[in-house]
């Protein structure tokens, strides 16, 4: 099992790795979100794992918040779809949410 | 299926991140993490094009970290940016200590054989060329 915070780990030692999320998929991912993606400096990859990490972690907190207080245990995708709604910086995953209910549903 | 595994960001890593902010006694849907293996996909996808369309305004064809940081802000991620520009910098202080590092350590080789060859033909011999490797600008 890895260990948590690469993040504390370079505060205190200096290591940059390793990362949580595959830098490979990441670039492949930055690749296909438009065609004016043409390159990426090294460190591009490596920043997003960072920042999806953060992403990640803030989400699901916030969507246990809401796991809570339907006093359960188990937190399901409306956990994290009520989340995306309740926060105003998440509105760009709006229409990724309604998406995936509808889908669900038909 | 396939396919859906390599356009989004793999379910075992979004999970394991998931649990490490959550409470022990936590028990997380397949689903739940299904969706959030979407959004974290989207939140890459959506930052991209915003540090692009800023890469394109300024003619530059490259897209670098501080692009990123940048776009972070822009999108009103402030907290985020504030964290990855602070990473970013650590990032790039290691990697210039592990270059220096490199670099040293190809020096004092190439000088213990020079010690060696003076020693038997009484002249030194050329150390070898190193070009000086780009920092920042790696292009994948």
């Amino acid at each position: 099992m890895r260990q948590a915070g690469s993040y504390s780990g370079i505060l205190i030692s200096g290591k940059t790795g390793p990362h949580l999320l595959p830098l490979a998929r990441i670039k492949k991912i930055m690749k296909k979100s438009g065609d004016g993606v043409k390159m990426i400096s090294g460190e591009s990859p490596i920043v997003f794992s960072k920042a999806c990490e953060m992403f990640i972690k803030e989400l699901t907190q916030r969507s246990w918040m809401v796991t809570m207080q339907g006093k359960r245990r188990t937190l399901n995708k409306e956990d994290v779809a009520s989340a995306v709604m309740a926060t105003d910086l998440f509105d760009f995953l709006l229409n990724l949410v309604s998406e995936m209910d509808t889908s669900k549903s038909s | 299926m396939v396919d859906e595994q390599n356009r989004t960001l793999p379910i075992a890593n979004v999970g394991r991140i998931m649990k490490q902010i959550l409470p022990p006694s936590a028990k997380l849907s397949l689903e739940a993490k299904q969706r959030m293996q979407e959004c974290a996909t989207e939140f890459i996808s959506f930052v991209t094009s915003e540090a692009s369309d800023k890469c394109h305004k300024e003619n530059r064809r490259t897209m670098t970290g501080d692009d990123i940081c940048r776009a972070l802000s822009a999108l009103g991620l402030d907290n985020y940016a504030g964290a990855i520009v602070r990473y970013l910098h650590k990032y790039r202080e290691a990697e210039r200590e592990r270059i220096i590092a490199s670099q040293n350590k190809a020096t004092s080789s190439s000088r213990d054989e020079d010690i060696e060859e003076s020693d038997q033909s009484g002249q030194p011999s050329h150390q070898a060329d190193q070009t000086p490797t780009p920092l920042m600008n790696i292009f994948i």
